[in-house]
């Protein structure tokens, strides 16, 4: 086996609560984005295209469809045993003892065996939630020429945002002299991407001494980072300029994915140049009926349209009945809209139902919650005739 | 389950299909928006369980092999089986009434002899089906036949110069094979050869020692020489069954397409047509899309009006345009205000602004690959 210079530790145990209905079956990674991709398809992606061939995902909450979905890793080549590949990594049970990975850090700590067996000169934690394109070997250079210890990737946020990330301070080398997590003010608006590159040494001797730390959350962002940064060791910050968004609310996702639609905007996802690899199902082109009517919207393989769908995102395998109107929406994977419903500013979650002469989206007298924008979680049929109103999150009755 | 490996001949050209078979064979000609020809013959296989496929190219393959690459895309990247080029001995791509020729098989003689299995099925990779072989070979083993010959029950296939019809017993043992250019008015049947068969895997090595070195024979023709010393059954297909052999052919069953009877049954059952991937963004319709009846590929970009159409992988319809009943291929470019009417074009066409193309229902307009209007 080729030895590896960096391997890949993608966290994608979370559990997404903020994003509802659509993380009720299934982890966050492997939720649905602009039509045919998935969430975890831009860090795999970019894996790819860094030449970071081997990666440990980091399992927990509701893995399974993530799992299948992931395979052999060989949708973004990453199935190639000989320099390493992909490999599901669960909580286990070792020895003496075994436990659910209790934060960021000890899911890491727990599998320094898998990353020992590689010996890597560093390490790359990526997040599975985030939807970015980032080449990491520019990020390596730069932590290289650094002689840093740990480098953390940020992006420049608006001032008025701040407050929901965490900041660094640096100085004129970008040296990080200091970090906060969700400071209520800060000067700096650099915040952190989640993406670290640590020394494998540093890693290691970091984890054991959290690890040991009974009050530690064992989280990166609250106790290692501001741990390694009291200990004085060489932490930089990599300014990454590029497409990232944040997807970790009902109304981050959504705009998101709208961004897309916007002229000039298409690009930033869809640029051939940086091509996003995913596992398609296999499904046919799409076919729109003699009574569909198109505008500003995405559509996947294997939909089926004979009404009226303007700015919004089909995804594979969708159908749109006759006298259907859908606007400003977003159908997640084999949605079924029947005859005569209206769905709008809507979240439909994956093989949902909307029977026939439905109103989704529904626009009432006081401001709705979430944006107005309603959600629809995976698989709920909703009866005909239904009226939902704007901002509502539907799950099914269990 | 009677195992069995496949052999698929992708490696003849024709005259009659205008261009869209000049530098590729008619197996390798696009077809419904994202596939090839040759998809339907071997995503019926392999659908099958068949996971050994030999492939008889021409002996200029590229376009194939850019599309098939190591066929992990049809599963047949592995280590039991596989898929495997059989490059056939024929220079150029002429069209020729040579379906089977064994010289292609004594060619790739190995890919036979090494393989264990009992039976071979063979078919032709110039014709539009999704079959599951599983009940023929069933079929085929317990009639404890030679030969199986698979058959379309209908009035005619389209252009039926071709076209073979088998006459059977009630035991649906092969009592004669009429070919079609013989045919006298008085030989009247529905049962025609669909150009597939299952062959004991011995009886064509057989059959390719003996006659391989008495110059380009078809097997077909071998098969009714022998029709007496031979047991040869047919058993019919309920598949849709679409040979291409001319122009009007893979014009007519492209719209034919555009049915969702057709479509369900042809690529939405269980069985499905698998193709390359190509990793495609979505398809996007901008605000001055206007789009009826037409199948539309990924990562295209519609911002004109089309209507009764199929549109392939990555083509880019600007505004003002209007395209009606027509096939446009992978990568063209349709500049604004064009109209294309009743035409297939081919890759890369490009047609700049405010062009008419213009053909008609019984002779559609034909632009060759790579052409700029």
């Amino acid at each position: 086996m080729k030895q590896q210079e960096c391997v890949a530790l993608l966290l994608a145990g979370g559990q997404g609560s903020r994003l509802n209905g659509l993380t009720l079956n299934r982890a966050k990674p492997a939720v649905s984005f602009c039509g045919k991709y998935r969430i975890i398809d831009f860090s795999l992606s970019n894996c790819t295209y860094s030449n970071i061939n081997t990666v440990g995902i980091l399992i927990q909450y509701k893995p399974f469809l993530l799992n299948s979905y992931i395979g052999l890793g060989s949708a973004w080549d990453l199935d190639n045993p000989f320099s390493g590949g992909v490999h599901i990594l669960p909580p286990f049970l070792g020895n003496s003892e075994g436990s659910w990975y209790n934060g960021t850090a000890n899911a890491v700590f727990q599998n320094y065996e898998f990353i020992d067996f590689y010996n890597p000169k560093y390490v790359i934690i990526l997040s599975g939630d985030h939807v970015y394109k980032m080449d990491y070997n520019l990020m390596l250079k730069f932590h290289k020429q650094k002689n840093s210890e740990i480098t953390i990737a940020t992006i420049q946020v608006p001032h008025e945002e701040a407050s929901r990330f965490g900041i660094l301070t640096v100085d004129e080398d970008l040296r990080v002299t200091d970090f906060q997590e969700k400071p209520p003010q800060s000067e700096s608006n650099l915040a952190s991407m989640g993406v670290y590159i640590f020394n494998w040494a540093t890693l290691k001797q970091a984890l054991i001494e959290d690890d040991a730390d009974y009050l530690s959350d064992n989280d990166f962002g609250k106790n290692i980072i501001p741990q390694q940064l009291k200990q004085a060791k060489r932490v930089y910050a990599y300014n990454f300029q590029g497409y990232w968004r944040d997807v970790g609310t009902i109304e981050s996702y959504y705009h998101a994915n709208m961004e897309s639609l916007r002229e000039g905007h298409f690009l930033n996802v869809f640029d051939p140049k940086f091509r996003i690899f995913s596992n398609e199902d296999i499904l046919p082109p799409h076919f729109m009926g003699s009574s569909a009517k198109i505008e500003n919207s995405l559509v996947c393989n294997g939909c089926i349209v004979h009404g009226k769908v303007s700015n919004s995102i089909l995804a594979s395998g969708v159908f749109v009945g006759k006298g259907v109107e859908i606007k400003d929406s977003i159908l997640l994977p084999y949605v079924k809209v029947h005859k005569g419903s209206m769905v709008s500013k809507t979240i439909v979650g994956e093989n949902a139902e909307i029977l026939s002469g439905s109103i989704v989206g529904v626009e009432g007298e006081s401001t709705p919650d979430q944006d107005g924008i309603t959600v629809i979680e995976d698989r709920h049929i909703i009866p005909s005739g239904s009226k939902i109103a704007a901002g509502e999150n539907v799950y099914r009755t269990r | 389950m009677p195992k069995a490996i496949g052999i698929i001949f992708a490696n003849s050209g024709s005259d009659t299909l205008d261009g869209l078979a000049q530098n590729r064979p008619v197996a390798a000609v696009p077809f419904g928006g994202r596939y090839r020809i040759l998809d339907f013959a071997l995503s019926s296989m392999v659908n099958s369980g068949i996971s050994t496929i030999g492939l008889v190219t021409p002996h200029q393959y590229r376009p194939l092999l850019d599309h098939l690459g190591a066929g992990k895309d049809w599963f047949l990247e592995r280590k039991n089986g596989g898929m495997f080029i059989l490059p056939g001995v024929m220079h150029g791509l002429a069209g020729d009434n040579h379906t089977f020729c064994i010289k292609d098989l004594q060619h790739n003689l190995e890919y036979l002899e090494k393989d264990f299995s009992d039976n071979v099925v063979i078919s032709s990779g110039n014709q539009i089906y999704n079959m599951n072989f599983m009940e023929s070979l069933q079929f085929h083993k317990e009639k404890q036949a030679d030969a199986t010959l698979i058959y379309k029950e209908c009035d005619n296939l389209g252009n039926s110069i071709d076209d073979s019809l088998l006459e059977m017993d009630n035991d649906q043992k092969i009592s004669n094979i009429w070919v079609q250019s013989d045919l006298k008015s008085s030989h009247t049947g529905h049962s025609h050869f669909a150009n597939m068969l299952i062959i004991r895997r011995e009886l064509l090595l057989n059959i390719i020692d003996k006659y391989s070195s008495l110059g380009c024979l078809d097997l077909i023709d071998i098969l009714i020489t022998n029709l007496k010393v031979l047991k040869l059954y047919g058993t019919p297909t309920d598949s849709i069954f679409w040979p291409i052999r001319t122009v009007k052919d893979y014009f007519h069953r492209s719209m034919d397409l555009l049915d969702c009877e057709v479509r369900e049954k042809l690529w939405l059952g269980e069985d499905r047509i698998h193709t390359k991937i190509v990793d495609n963004p979505p398809t996007r319709y901008t605000t001055h899309a206007k789009v009826s009846n037409s199948l539309i590929a990924s990562g295209c970009t519609i911002s004109g009006e089309v209507s009764n159409s199929i549109i392939f992988r990555g083509v880019i319809v600007e505004q003002g345009c209007q395209i009606k009943n027509s096939i446009i291929m992978p990568k063209c470019h349709i500049y604004e205000n064009a109209q294309i009417k009743y035409a297939i074009l081919d890759k890369y066409v490009k047609v700049n602004g405010e062009n008419v193309l213009k053909g008609s229902l019984n002779s559609p307009l034909v632009v060759s690959k790579s052409t700029v209007i």
